[in-house]
C-alpha cells in the first residue's frame, strides 16, 4: 500500500537525519581531544623549522665560490635564466680565468633544482632555508662574488677526490645571521656603486 | 515569474563586458557573475549566470584568468627544462603533470625508463593522486556547506606533502621526473614511511565516510543533481572520475598501459547510482573516495615489488630528437592528460599540446546548468574537480 | 634571526608578556563578570516598588511621593538597558573567541592563541578593527536604507533581553506575556536581512536577502508552535512562571516530564538554529556560495552590527531554550521557599538573597553556554540545507511535527495525573543519560579507530 511505503519513507528520512547527526557529531567532539596539528612557527617550535627540513629539501640557492669550476653548466640549465655568470681574465695571471660576477635572482627562482644537477663539483646547492623577506626585490639578487674587484679563481678539481665544499648552508646561514636585511643588497650588502644588470 | 528553462535563443552574449544581455528587453531575470574572485569556483573562472530568483536558466562559463602560455613557453625552452613547467600545469596533481610529459618526450626519443624508475614514478604518483583526491573531496565538502571535512583533508594531505618533500625536496611542484626516469633514488627508510601513513590513511577513510560521505544532509544535497549520462560523458569527451562517475569504466591504466601499470591488481571504481542516479554528483564524489584506496593498494604492491635498478636511462645532456610527432596520455588525478609533441629536431619542441581533463569538464557546465539551481552549480562544479590551472593552462 | 623589516615590529604582547596576561584577564573577568554583576543588581530592582522601598531604606526619601519619581524609574530603565546592550556586545565578542578555538580544535588546528593569553583579545582587536575601517555606502544603494538596515537586525536581536530571566529575579522586566512578546520581537532581525539585502543594490546581496527572509518567515511558524508546549504544561506565558513551574533536577524539566515536549525541544531547537542563521541553514549568507549574502557591502561598524546580530542571536536561541524546556535558573536542592526566606521582611534585598540570585544566574549560564556551544559544534559538523529542502523540511516535517506536539500536549495535560510526569521525567531522563553516556563512549572509540590517534591535549 503506498501509504505505508510513504510513512516509512518519511519516518526512515528522520531517523537517517538523526543517525547522521549522531555519526557526524562523535568525530567531530573527539577531535577536540586530539592534538592539533599545527606547526606554532616561527616562535613556539622545538628546533628551528629550517632545521628539520629533510636534507633534499629545495631551498634558497648557495655557491661555495671557492670550488666552482666556471663551466657555467648551472647557467645553461636554468629554464628561466635566473642565474648571471661571466667569467674574465685575471689581469695579473693571463692563464687563469676568474669568475667576475655570479649573481643568482632569487626572485625569479622557481626552486626547481635543475641547475644543482649539473655541476661538477657541487658548489651551487639548495639549503634549507627559505626566510629570505628583504625591504625591497633588488635585495633578493645573491651576489655571490660580491665584490666585483675581488673576482674568484676557477677551481680546478682533483683527480679521484671530492671537491672540498663547505657543509651545506653553512655559507648562507651565516652570512644570514651577521647580515642587516634592510641595508641595499640585503643579505649580500653592495659596497660599490650600483651594478646594472 | 517565468519557469521556462530552454536555453534562450534571445540572449546576446557579450562576454567582453561579462553580461548576458536580453535583447527583448525583458529584464526579471538577473545575471550574476559568479566569480572570477569566488570561494567555490576553485581558482579564478568566472561564471556568467542568468537567473530567475533562485532558479538558473543558462550558466556560461568564462576562462582564461590563468592562462600563463605554458603551452607557448613548451616551444622556448629546451626538452628538459621544460619539466618544472609541467609541475605548474596542474599544481594539485604535479606528478602527472612531469609523468605525461616525461611518457610523450621518452616515446618521442624512443627509449624506456627503467623498470625501477618506473615503479618509483608509480609510488609517487599514487601518492599524488591521493593528495589530489583529498583536496577535492575536501573542497567539495566545503563547498556543500561542511568547513571541518576540508582542514581534516588538507590533514591528510599534509602527510603526504612531507613524505614527496623527503622523496625530492618540494611539497607541490616536485620537478621529480626526469627524460628517461626519475630524479632522485628513494631515500632509507622513506618506504616504512609510506606503509605507515598508508595503514593509518586506510582506517581514516572509514572516519570520513562517517563524517561526510554517507551524511544524509550531504547525500541530499548531491544525490540526483546533475547527471550525466554515460553518453553525454563520452560526446563531452569527459575524463577521468567524471567519466567512471558514470559508468563507463575507462582507466588509461588499464586500457592504454604505461609505465609499471601493468603488474599491479587493482579496481576501477565507477559510479553505480548507490543513492541516487548514476552519474550524479555523489557518484563522482565516491568514485573519488574510492579511488584513494585502490592507489593505497598500488603503492604497496609497488614498494612490496620494488626492483633493483638505475633511476635513469642514459639521456643526452642537450636533446636534439628526431623530427617527429609524439603523444603521452597519462591517468592524472583529473583524467586524461594528454601531451602532444611535434619536434622539428631542434633542442626546443615546435608544439606542445596540452590536453587535460578540467578543461574537457567545462564544457559540459553549460549543458547541466539549465534549471538548476544556484546550490547545484556550485555542487556541480565542484564535483567536476574543475581547476582553473588545468583549464586555462 | 629575527627578521625585520626596518622598524622593530615586534608586538607588544611580546614585549610586556605580564602586562598582555594582566590586561587579557581584566577583559576576560571584570568586563563579563562587570555585567553580570551589573545585571544582578540593577536588572531585579528594576520595579517601582522595590525602587522605592530602596530610596526609603537607604536614603530616607519617599520616592513614591515624589514629583521626579518617573525620572528616576527612566534613570534606572537606562542603566539596565545599558547593561543589557553591553552585555549583548560583549557576549557576541567571546562567544567568536569560544566558537574560534572550538572550531579550531573540531579542524585539527589551534584558534587563536597569540592576540593575548590565549588569544582571548581576538575579538577586542576585531572589533576595533571594525570600527576603524573605511565605511563604503555604494554609490548607486539605496543612501537611508542601507545606513540604517543593521540598526533593524539589531532591534531584533536586544528586545528580547526584556525578558530573558538571568536568575530567580534577575530579570529586566517580567512580562506577564513573554513568551508571546519574544516571537513577536525577534522578526525584526528579518527585516534587518530584507533592507539591507534590497538597498544594498547588488545581486548576491538580493540572494541573501530573499533567501533570508523565506528560512526566517518560514522557521516562525514550528518555533511558535513549539514553544507553545511548555507554554501549555506551565499553563502561563510569562518566561519567569515557566521557569518557577519546572525544579532544578532534571527529571523536573520541561524536556522530560512529557515525550511531546521532547520532540518539542528538538524542533524548537533546530527552528531557532534557522531563525539564527546558523549551519545547517546558514543559506542567507552561504559563505561558500553567495560570500556574504545580505552583508556582502557592508564594512566598518554596520558590518560589526550585522556580526554582533548573528553571534549574540545565539545568547537569545539557546537561553530560550534553556527557559523553556532545560529548566531554566532553577538551581537543584534550591526551592522557591528559599528565595523567600532570604528576601527578608520587606522588599530591600539581602546579601544573602543576592547570594542565590548570584547562583541562579549561574546555573543559567553554564546551561546557556553548554548550548551555545552545542550550536558552534553543530555548526562545524554539518552540511548546508539547500533552499527547496530547508522550505520542504520547514513545512513537511517540522510543521506537521509541532502540530502534533501541540495536540498531544493538550491531551496529555487533560488526561495524565501529575504523578505520570514525574514518572515520564524520571524515565525519559535516565533514557537522555544513557544515550549521552553511548555517545560519550562512541567519541572515545573513534580515536581508536584510526590507527596513530590518540587521546593527546597538547598544543594549544
Amino acid at each position: 500500500m503506498p501509504m505505508t511505503e510513504a510513512l516509512r519513507e518519511y519516518f526512515g528520512h528522520i531517523t537517517d537525519v538523526v543517525k547522521t547527526f549522531w555519526e557526524g557529531m562523535t568525530v567531530t567532539l573527539s577531535y577536540m581531544v586530539r592534538r592539533p596539528i599545527t606547526v606554532q612557527y616561527p616562535d613556539r617550535t622545538a628546533q628551528r623549522v629550517a632545521d628539520t627540513l629533510p636534507s633534499r629539501y629545495r631551498g634558497l640557492l648557495e655557491v661555495d665560490i671557492n670550488v666552482c669550476t666556471g663551466c657555467m653548466a648551472c647557467e645553461r640549465a636554468c629554464p628561466i635564466s635566473v642565474i648571471k655568470i661571466s667569467t674574465d681574465k685575471d689581469p695579473s695571471n693571463l692563464k687563469q680565468r676568474v669568475i667576475a660576477q655570479f649573481d643568482i635572482d632569487e626572485s625569479k627562482c622557481m626552486f626547481c633544482g635543475l641547475c644543482v644537477e649539473p655541476c661538477p663539483t657541487g658548489a651551487i646547492q639548495h639549503t634549507r632555508e627559505f626566510e629570505s623577506t628583504m625591504k625591497s626585490v633588488d635585495n633578493l639578487v645573491f651576489r655571490w662574488i660580491p665584490d666585483p674587484k675581488n673576482p674568484a679563481p676557477f677551481y680546478r678539481p682533483v683527480k679521484g677526490q671530492d671537491a672540498p665544499r663547505a657543509p651545506v648552508g653553512e655559507i648562507l646561514r651565516q652570512r644570514m645571521a651577521k647580515a642587516d636585511w634592510t641595508a641595499r643588497g640585503g643579505i649580500f650588502p653592495v659596497t660599490g656603486p650600483e651594478r646594472k644588470g | 515569474m517565468s519557469t521556462d528553462t530552454t536555453p534562450d535563443t534571445t540572449i546576446d552574449m557579450n562576454l567582453d563586458r561579462h553580461i548576458l544581455r536580453r535583447t527583448d528587453g525583458n529584464d526579471e531575470e538577473i545575471v550574476v557573475n559568479f566569480g572570477p574572485q569566488h570561494p567555490s569556483t576553485h581558482g579564478v573562472i568566472n561564471f556568467v549566470t542568468q537567473t530567475n530568483g533562485e532558479v538558473i536558466r543558462r550558466s556560461v562559463p568564462e576562462i582564461g584568468y590563468l592562462h600563463r602560455g605554458l603551452e607557448k613557453i613548451g616551444e622556448l625552452v629546451a626538452y628538459p627544462g621544460y619539466m618544472p613547467f609541467t609541475d605548474r600545469i596542474d599544481y594539485l596533481a604535479a606528478m602527472f603533470a612531469n609523468e605525461g610529459y616525461a611518457v610523450a618526450v621518452e616515446r618521442l626519443l624512443g627509449i624506456e625508463a627503467p623498470l625501477r624508475a618506473q615503479y618509483i614514478r608509480a609510488i609517487s604518483c599514487e601518492l599524488c593522486r591521493i593528495a589530489s583526491h583529498f583536496i577535492s573531496i575536501g573542497t567539495m565538502a566545503q563547498d556543500i556547506g561542511a568547513a571541518t571535512p576540508l582542514t581534516h583533508a588538507l590533514r591528510e594531505r599534509e602527510s603526504i606533502n612531507d613524505l614527496l618533500e623527503e622523496l625530492c625536496g618540494a611539497r607541490l611542484t616536485y620537478n621529480f621526473l626526469r627524460i628517461g626516469g626519475v630524479a632522485f633514488d628513494v631515500p632509507v627508510g622513506w618506504t616504512d614511511k609510506v606503509l605507515r601513513f598508508l595503514d593509518h590513511l586506510e582506517s581514516y577513510i572509514q572516519e570520513w565516510d562517517r563524517l561526510i560521505t554517507f551524511n544524509k544532509i550531504f547525500v541530499k544535497r548531491l544525490a540526483g543533481v546533475g547527471v550525466i549520462t554515460r553518453d553525454q560523458a563520452i560526446d563531452y569527451g569527459l575524463v577521468g572520475p567524471n567519466l567512471r562517475g558514470s559508468g563507463v569504466k575507462f582507466d588509461i591504466r588499464r586500457d592504454m598501459p604505461y609505465g609499471a601499470y601493468p603488474n599491479f591488481e587493482f579496481n576501477i571504481p565507477v559510479g553505480t547510482g548507490k543513492v541516487g542516479t548514476v552519474g550524479d554528483c555523489w557518484d563522482r564524489f565516491f568514485v573519488r573516495v574510492q579511488e584513494v584506496v585502490e592507489s593505497s593498494k598500488i603503492i604497496r604492491q609497488a614498494i612490496a615489488k620494488l626492483p633493483e635498478g638505475d633511476i635513469q636511462a642514459k639521456v643526452a645532456r642537450k636533446l636534439k630528437p628526431e623530427v617527429g610527432e609524439a603523444v603521452g596520455q597519462v591517468e592524472s588525478a583529473r583524467g586524461e592528460m594528454l601531451y602532444y609533441i611535434v619536434s622539428d629536431g631542434s633542442e626546443k619542441a615546435y608544439r606542445l599540446r596540452v590536453r587535460t581533463g578540467s578543461f574537457m569538464a567545462m564544457g559540459i557546465i553549460e549543458e547541466l546548468s539549465h534549471g538548476i539551481m544556484v546550490a547545484d552549480l556550485i555542487a556541480i562544479i565542484a564535483s567536476l574537480d574543475v581547476v582553473a590551472p588545468e583549464v586555462d593552462r | 634571526m629575527r627578521i625585520t623589516l626596518g622598524l622593530d615590529s615586534t608586538s607588544l604582547t611580546r614585549r610586556y608578556p605580564r602586562l598582555a596576561v594582566l590586561a587579557t584577564l581584566f577583559m576576560a573577568f571584570v568586563a563579563p563578570l562587570g555585567l553580570y554583576i551589573g545585571a544582578l543588581v540593577f536588572f531585579p530592582l528594576n520595579t517601582p516598588e522595590r525602587l522605592d522601598a530602596m530610596a526609603k531604606q537607604w536614603l530616607g526619601f519617599d520616592l513614591a511621593a515624589s514629583h521626579y519619581r518617573h525620572l528616576v524609574y527612566a534613570v534606572f530603565l537606562l542603566l539596565v538597558a545599558f547593561v543589557a546592550v553591553n552585555f549583548t556586545a560583549v557576549f557576541g565578542g567571546v562567544s567568536t573567541w569560544v566558537e574560534r578555538r572550538v572550531a579550531g580544535r573540531m579542524q585539527s588546528r589551534i584558534g587563536p592563541n597569540r592576540t593575548s593569553a590565549a588569544g582571548f583579545l581576538a575579538w577586542v582587536a576585531d572589533a576595533v578593527k571594525m570600527v576603524l575601517k573605511e565605511d563604503t555606502v555604494p554609490a548607486s544603494a539605496d543612501q537611508l536604507l542601507f545606513r540604517g538596515a543593521p540598526y533593524f537586525s539589531m532591534v531584533g536581536l536586544l528586545l528580547p533581553f526584556v525578558v530573558m530571566p538571568f536568575g530567580e529575579s534577575v530579570v529586566a522586566t517580567n512580562m506577564n506575556v513573554g513568551v508571546f512578546y519574544i516571537m513577536a520581537v525577534t522578526a525584526f532581525v528579518v527585516v534587518g536581512i530584507l533592507i539591507s539585502g534590497w538597498s544594498s543594490n547588488s545581486n548576491w546581496a538580493l540572494f541573501g536577502a530573499v533567501r533570508g527572509a523565506a528560512q526566517v518567515i518560514s522557521y516562525e511558524i514550528p518555533a511558535g508552535i513549539a514553544l507553545m508546549v511548555p507554554v501549555l504544561m506551565a499553563g502561563s506565558l510569562s518566561m519567569q512562571d515557566i521557569v518557577r513551574a519546572q525544579g532544578g533536577m532534571p527529571w523536573d524539566w520541561f524536556v522530560f516530564r512529557n515525550p511531546a515536549a521532547f520532540v518539542a525541544f528538538f524542533i524548537s531547537v533546530t527552528s531557532s538554529l534557522a531563525e539564527g542563521n546558523r549551519t545547517p541553514f546558514d543559506l542567507p549568507e552561504a559563505e561558500s556560495e553567495l560570500v556574504a549574502g545580505y552583508h556582502a557591502e557592508y564594512s566598518g561598524f554596520r558590518l560589526a552590527i550585522f556580526l554582533m546580530v548573528e553571534w549574540a542571536n545565539m545568547w537569545i536561541m539557546a537561553g530560550l531554550a534553556v527557559t523553556l524546556f532545560l529548566g531554566g535558573w532553577q538551581v537543584p536542592f534550591v526551592a522557591s521557599e528559599t528565595y523567600k526566606a532570604a528576601l527578608g521582611a520587606g522588599l530591600v534585598p539581602t546579601p544573602s538573597w543576592f547570594g542565590l540570585q548570584a547562583l541562579s544566574m549561574l546555573v543559567f549560564s553554564l546551561k546557556t553556554w553548554g548550548l551555545v556551544i552545542v550550536f558552534i559544534w553543530l555548526r562545524w559538523t554539518l552540511p548546508r540545507v539547500r533552499v527547496d529542502q530547508m522550505m520542504s523540511l520547514c513545512w513537511k516535517y517540522l510543521v506537521p511535527g509541532a502540530f502534533l506536539c501541540f495536540v498531544v500536549t493538550l491531551l496529555w495535560q487533560l488526561l495524565v495525573p501529575p504523578l505520570g510526569n514525574t514518572v515520564t521525567g524520571v524515565v525519559l531522563s535516565l533514557v537522555a543519560f544513557v544515550l549521552l553516556a553511548k555517545f560519550l563512549l562512541a567519541t572515545y572509540r573513534n580515536i581508536g579507530r584510526v590507527k596513530g590517534d590518540r587521546v593527546d591535549l597538547t598544543n594549544w
